[in-house]
């Protein structure tokens, strides 16, 4: 069938990240190696690779909190960083683009002068200029999602490190972005504390919540993803449906590699 | 001491009060515009900065309070002497504050702030929803520490006349020819209102373990 117009534009609608041809260099080490990547809408993708293999790099690329030198990235079809006519977004326009991401990094990064709840409504409010009592009515609800509904007036530095993870999640969820980026969310926990955050993400994978994970824990991965993503020097080696990735990988690295993360 | 050195007394507490606050209020804000200027490294701006920010830590008090002073009228300035004084201790205070504010600045969490701008706040929301509220409750122990070292500094603006509460002590005694109750009251007045300073340094000690995560 001849490709039409109308095939096309809906094409944005239904990739939530589209990554194409990604270089990143570090004082003229590259990190990313020509990077191709598409994120359906409620794919979930998880990243694995050695460390330093660029899974956090790229991560940090898709939210433009690094930036790289070549290529593009589409957030539900809007370039990032980059404006139509090639230069570079104002801090406004780049900011409006990146809210439409939601990140979770391995050391919580919570804001500690705010209330649990605070940390929620902070950017709905001061972002989306939501109302304080509309930011906190669905706040509420994103802490009940997580189990974190009983801690809303607490400080962070109250709470475990699982709790802080659940909260740093919620903080995420609040803006309602089109992805949620998770960067080794559970590398930093005491081995106990890890399966309550690792259970919060795989309830949000079902309730069909776009997800990029980059992480060390291969049972939930192949568990949770749509896609497998392996990354190697910064070249992505394999690719695949969890099942072939973990049973049948084509390439002799990541059979290695799952043999040493068994 | 008769009820009338008690009231001169009390009235140069209040002069070295309300001289020393008024420098404060300016020099804590000043402090902090010059901080985030000299953040955004502006060429020759930057340098102007470092210049007036080594030359203010490094001049007397009193050496400035008499600069500023005598040398208003060369430049057709008329200038009262309160506010002579309020400008010598602001640029002076200024000079250090600017220094406690960048290096609250300069600290702060990078983790945090990508946290914030990952939510799509841009700069200027970051700054002022996350990164000042912090940087106050830790800058405040600085700050404290120089609004005290500036009420300690301040009688060097008798210099130039102002009856401010050390100064004011010399006034009585050169009628009572008893200069020891004069001084020791100021000694405690000075003391109260030190150790209102300190007692507010404490609590915002208190409140800063919260951001010790
Ligand atoms: N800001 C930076 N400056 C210089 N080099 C960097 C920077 N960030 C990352 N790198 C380098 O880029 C490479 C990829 O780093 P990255 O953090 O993306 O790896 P990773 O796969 O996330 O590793 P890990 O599993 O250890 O988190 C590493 O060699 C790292 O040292
Ligand atoms: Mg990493």
């Amino acid at each position: 069938m001849p490709e039409t117009g109308l095939e096309f534009s809906k094409e944005p609608t239904e990739v939530a990240v589209s990554i194409r041809n990604l270089s990143k260099s570090f004082n003229d080490v590259e990190v990313l190696r020509d990077v191709n990547l598409e994120v359906k809408k409620g794919d979930v993708v998880t990243i694995l690779g050695s460390s330093g293999s660029g899974k956090s790099t790229l991560l940090r690329c898709i939210n433009w909190l690094e930036q790289p030198e070549r290529g593009s990235i589409h957030i539900a079809g809007e370039r990032i960083g980059v404006t139509d006519e090639g230069r570079a977004m104002s801090v406004k326009a780049l900011a409006r683009v990146r809210a439409k991401t939601g990140m979770v990094f391995q050391s919580f990064n919570l804001w500690p002068h705010l209330n649990v709840l605070h940390n929620v409504t902070e950017a709905p409010i001061h972002v989306l200029g939501k109302s304080r009592h509309e930011a906190e009515a669905h706040a509420r609800e994103l802490l009940d999602k997580v189990g974190m509904s009983h801690k809303a007036d607490a400080y962070p530095n109250t709470l475990s490190g699982g709790q802080k993870q659940r909260v740093a999640i919620a903080r995420a969820l609040a803006m309602q972005p089109e992805v949620m980026l998770f960067d080794e969310p559970t590398s930093a926990l005491d081995p106990e504390l890890v399966g309550e955050v690792l259970a919060v993400i795989k309830s949000l994978s079902a309730e069909g919540y776009t997800m990029v994970i980059v992480t060390h824990e291969m049972s939930f991965a192949r568990s949770v993803s749509d896609q497998v993503v392996f990354l190697e020097k910064g070249l992505i080696i394999e690719q695949a449906d969890p099942e072939t990735f973990f049973t049948n990988a084509s390439t002799e690295r990541v059979r290695k590699f799952l043999e040493r993360n068994k | 001491m008769n009820a009338s050195a008690w009231n001169m007394l009390l009235e140069g507490a209040w002069t070295t009060l309300w001289i020393s606050g008024v420098s404060i209020a300016i020099g804590v804000t000043a402090g902090l515009i010059l901080a985030l200027i000299r953040i955004a490294r502006i060429p020759v701006i930057d340098q102007l900065l470092v210049l007036y920010i080594s030359l203010a830590r490094a001049t007397p008090l009193v050496t400035l309070v008499l600069f500023i002073f005598l040398s208003a009228p060369t430049f057709g300035i008329q200038l009262e002497r309160s506010m002579a004084g309020i400008l010598a201790l602001t640029l002076n205070t200024t000079a250090f504050n600017a220094e406690i504010w960048r290096s609250a600045f300069r600290n702060f969490s990078r983790e945090q702030r990508e946290a914030a701008m990952a939510t799509g706040m841009t700069p200027g929301i970051t700054f002022r929803r996350i990164m000042l509220p912090q940087m106050i409750i830790t800058s405040l122990p600085g700050l404290i520490n120089e609004m005290s070292f500036l009420i300690k500094g301040s009688p060097a603006i008798a210099v130039i006349g102002i009856v401010e509460l050390t100064r004011v002590t010399n006034r009585i005694s050169a009628v009572t020819y008893e200069p020891l109750p004069p001084i020791l009251v100021a000694c405690v007045l000075y003391m109260a209102i030190i150790g209102c300073l300190v007692w507010a340094q404490r609590i915002t000690e208190r409140r800063a373990t919260r951001l010790a995560m």
